[in-house]
């Protein structure tokens, strides 16, 4: 590599989970489907930061957010064009299944964060360790990465900039805050500790509600769905007549 | 009496106040959420409007939701009963998706505004957009059709109605065509086969449709098969939209198209598989002009009216607008500028107040501008934090200095008054250029939009100009008020207006009258007085996937991150210098903290 390698060392965390890493991105349609997420995450977190440029009243953070957010846009292109490079050069044979999406996460998305509402403090306080957090582990995807040299370096020009995005927010959180920015870093901790929890409890909701779902589809619904399916053979194709005093009462909601 | 109009949890959410019996402010939710097509329920725009009329929500007279939840769930357990087993993957996502928030609209409503649940009302879906076509268009006598997706059950209806002035408003839908048997569907499977997002690049297929010949329209006519009652039906065997979210089209309908596109392949149009992708689009586009078209001669040779009123999605398709102008038998067509979804919160409104409540009809003022205003002072002070030089103009000054931008060949952004309603910049929230050569068509496409290549522009021109260079009768003129029909620029002016000529010889213009948008009309001409030509390239102020700025800040961002030359937000002008943001600072910063 020409450029310095950016000199961050993933977390402990991060670490561990290498060879699961190494594994999920051994795969050509896995990591077609990754990097394709990962750029939408990066444009996603692109777009957020661009609104907390167009909403700060400072504007020193307002030409870095705007810096900020264009470099995630560009982000988003590189992932986008290495994913459609390594599809144009797939055969697709193989079919993972599995996709790793919650143990390999792309970047920073700032879904869960209402711009809108987060004061500058609390938004630095953010984005530093959603920086500090997407530099590990896109920092892990580089070094197991060996096999695939361009991927490689699309992680490692990221690596480069996501370490300014580090630094800065924390400089200019420092600037601020010069009080209390360590107490926002730990507000901020908290916070994507308290949303991981509820992305967790969400997720796993969300499969429970699935399994009921699906049982009540096979037990209950079978007799139902005969019934709906005669009906359906006996409908007439073509125009259905409106009742337009039916549908003149406003009250009703079916 | 003021009542609140909601469109929302489908695409692109909206709110409209309407006081009066007129609406006062109308705004979708992406415009101020700065999401694309956000479909959340618009708590911003709700507030956006009441502010804007300095209300608290328990003025209001009623709150109206334009669909009836209940009945669109209704569709969606039958569907997934239909489809048993083949929906055995869709039907736990469709039940979390609707009984989580979507069939409590009235007490979501109520809760979130803090009013009682009985000032809670639904319009269907379908009237709705039959309210927002009628309600808004200059004709007290109309036919009116409406055509989209699929609202509860219908995705296509046909009716009339009558209004008199400070008397009553009748408006009455004759008949429908149900899901899953829906022209909107039907144009909405081939933007998902061309690679295209579906509810949102249904106007790429547009596009793309000019550069294919419709070879395969018996191909496509075998998808939608017409009734013995004039109506038609889809052959789902082709189509998986109705069983599975996954995929809308099936198996069948590859053999009969091929392959689909890959969305992350760019259409190469000399390639074999570019061409076939292009002809799909004709096909499909052709197959719906000519449905479109017999559906409104029956509906005109019903009514013996000699307008028509189109409201639903598929009304933003203006190469079928314009056909249905010339072939249909109506003398006149109305395409509201939001016929879809969004222009749905003031249809419901609107519909509310003539009919629920049998209020006298008013006359809507006849423009898109219910948004917020623009603020040039805003725009200035940005500039100068940054070390821009904001200069700020009267009137005369500022449209001549414009003028001279555009004629030196310099892209502007335009920012005026009211924030267009509506997916259309008509002229508040526009780029705007030279519209003579290809090259400036490429560096737009290029430098500040990002999109395909094969995408048009669309040229606006004064109305007392517009048959010099385009091929439009003066009934065509209402159609082109909105943006909403394509006609052909005229042989002899195609070279020099090249920029906005699509492939076909055709552009979407806009004709503006100087009581719509007195600036930028003002523009036009002294555009005219120094090129001869008083047309100007006009594109919406928005970046590739974002929605069209509001704000002076969100003009400002947008200016920055393109090539964009010169802004405009009412009369401060900012010129971009060669660095757009003054580096010095954050380079520093960088040094500091690399």
């Amino acid at each position: 590599m020409d450029s310095p390698r950016p000199n961050e060392r993933p977390t402990a965390f991060d670490r561990v989970l290498t060879p699961v890493h190494r594994w999920i991105w051994s795969d050509t349609d896995r990591r077609v489907q990754k990097l394709f997420r990962f750029g939408e995450t990066e444009t996603d977190g692109g777009r957020d930061i661009l609104r907390a440029a167009e909403i700060t009243s400072d504007p020193l953070l307002r030409r870095l957010y705007l810096e900020h957010a264009i470099d995630e846009f560009r982000h988003g292109v590189l992932f986008r064009h290495r994913a459609a490079a390594l599809l144009r050069a797939s055969t697709f044979n193989s079919n993972p299944g599995f996709y790793g999406a919650w143990l390999a996460p792309g970047g920073h998305g700032l879904d869960d964060l209402q711009v809108d509402g987060e004061s500058d403090s609390d938004m630095l306080a953010f984005l530093h360790l959603s920086e500090k957090a997407a530099a590990s582990r896109f920092t892990v995807y580089r070094n197991v990465m060996q096999h695939d040299p361009p991927t490689r370096a699309v992680f490692e020009e990221i690596l480069h900039d996501e370490t300014f995005h580090m630094n800065y927010t924390l400089t200019q959180l420092a600037r601020v805050e010069p009080e209390r920015h360590r107490r926002h870093l730990w507000r901020a901790r908290l916070s994507r500790l308290w949303k991981a929890y509820l992305r967790l409890a969400t997720g796993i909701a969300g499969v429970f509600g699935s399994i009921l779902l699906t049982i009540q589809y096979f037990v209950l619904l079978p007799p139902f769905a005969w019934l709906a399916k005669r009906a359906a053979r006996r409908e007439l194709s073509g125009w259905t007549t409106v009742s337009n005093e039916r549908s003149e009462s406003l009250d009703r909601q079916y | 009496m003021n009542i609140l109009g909601i469109s929302a949890h489908y695409h692109d959410s909206a709110a409209a106040l309407v006081v009066d019996g007129v609406p006062v402010c109308a705004i979708q939710e992406e415009r101020l959420s700065r999401h694309k097509g956000d479909a959340a329920f618009p708590l911003l725009a709700i507030e956006a409007c009441l502010q804007h009329a300095g209300l608290e929500p328990d003025a209001l007279d009623a709150v109206v939701f334009y669909e009836r939840p209940m009945l669109k769930f209704d569709r969606i357990l039958t569907c997934a009963l239909r489809a048993f087993p083949q929906s055995w993957r869709a039907f736990p996502k469709a039940m979390k998706n609707s009984l989580g928030e979507k069939v409590w609209m009235r007490g979501i409503i109520s809760s979130y505004l803090d009013v009682p649940a009985r000032k809670v009302l639904f319009t269907e879906h379908h009237q709705s957009h039959a309210a927002a076509a009628f309600l808004t268009a200059p004709t007290r006598r109309a036919a009116i059709m409406t055509a989209d997706a699929v609202g509860e059950w219908a995705t296509l209806s046909v009716g009339d109605g009558e209004r008199v002035s400070n008397g009553p408003t009748k408006i009455r839908r004759f008949r429908e065509i149900r899901f899953p048997h829906s022209l909107g569907m039907l144009y909405s499977t081939f933007t998902a086969y061309l690679g295209f997002k579906v509810n949102e690049d249904e106007y790429k297929v547009m596009g793309l449709a000019a550069y294919g010949r419709p070879t395969l329209v018996d191909q496509v006519r075998k998808l939608i098969r017409r009734t013995s009652d004039g109506a038609f039906a889809l052959d789902l065997n082709y189509f998986e939209f109705h069983t599975t979210a996954e995929r809308s089209y099936s198996s069948r309908f590859i053999e009969l198209f091929g392959p689909p596109r890959n969305p992350y392949e760019p259409i190469d149009l000399n390639a074999a598989d570019g061409q076939r992708f292009a002809d799909c689009a004709s096909s499909v586009q052709r197959v719906l002009e000519d449905t479109l078209v017999e559906l409104a001669q029956a509906l005109h040779q019903e009514t013996g009216l000699p307008d028509l009123c189109l409201g639903g999605g598929v009304a933003l398709n203006g190469v079928a607008n314009a056909r249905l102008l010339t072939e249909s038998g109506f003398e006149r067509v109305f395409v509201p500028p939001a016929p879809g979804d969004a222009g749905c919160a003031i249809g419901a409104a609107l519909y509310c107040d003539r009919i629920h409540f049998g209020n006298p009809d008013r006359d809507i003022p006849d423009h898109p501008f219910w948004g917020p205003s623009v603020d040039g002072s805003e725009l200035a002070r940005l500039a100068r934090e940054d070390g821009h030089t904001a200069a700020e103009f009267g009137d005369g000054a500022l449209i001549d200095q414009i003028a001279d931008d555009l004629v030196a060949g310099r892209i502007v952004g335009w920012m005026d008054g009211a924030l267009e309603f509506g997916p259309r910049a008509l002229g508040h929230r526009s780029i705007l250029a030279a519209p003579h050569t290809t090259e400036m068509r490429d560096r737009l496409n290029r430098e500040i939009k990002y999109r395909e290549p094969f995408r048009p522009f669309a040229p606006v021109v004064p109305m007392q100009s517009a048959a010099r260079y385009f091929d439009i009768q003066p009934s065509g003129m209402r159609l082109a008020r909105f943006m909403s029909g394509v006609f052909p620029v005229r042989s002899e002016w195609r070279s020099r207006l090249a920029a906005i000529t699509h492939v076909d010889g055709t552009a979407r213009v806009q004709v503006l009258e100087p009581a719509m948008a007195p600036r930028l009309h003002a523009l036009l001409e002294a555009y005219g007085r120094r090129t001869g030509i008083p047309v100007l390239l006009n594109t919406s102020f928005n970046l590739a996937g974002e929605p069209i700025v509001n704000r002076a800040v969100e003009g400002y961002s947008t200016f920055l991150r393109c090539k964009i030359d010169v802004l405009v937000a009412k009369g401060t002008r900012v010129v971009k210098r060669t660095s757009a943001i003054p580096k010095t600072q954050v380079d520093k910063i960088r040094e500091e903290v690399a």
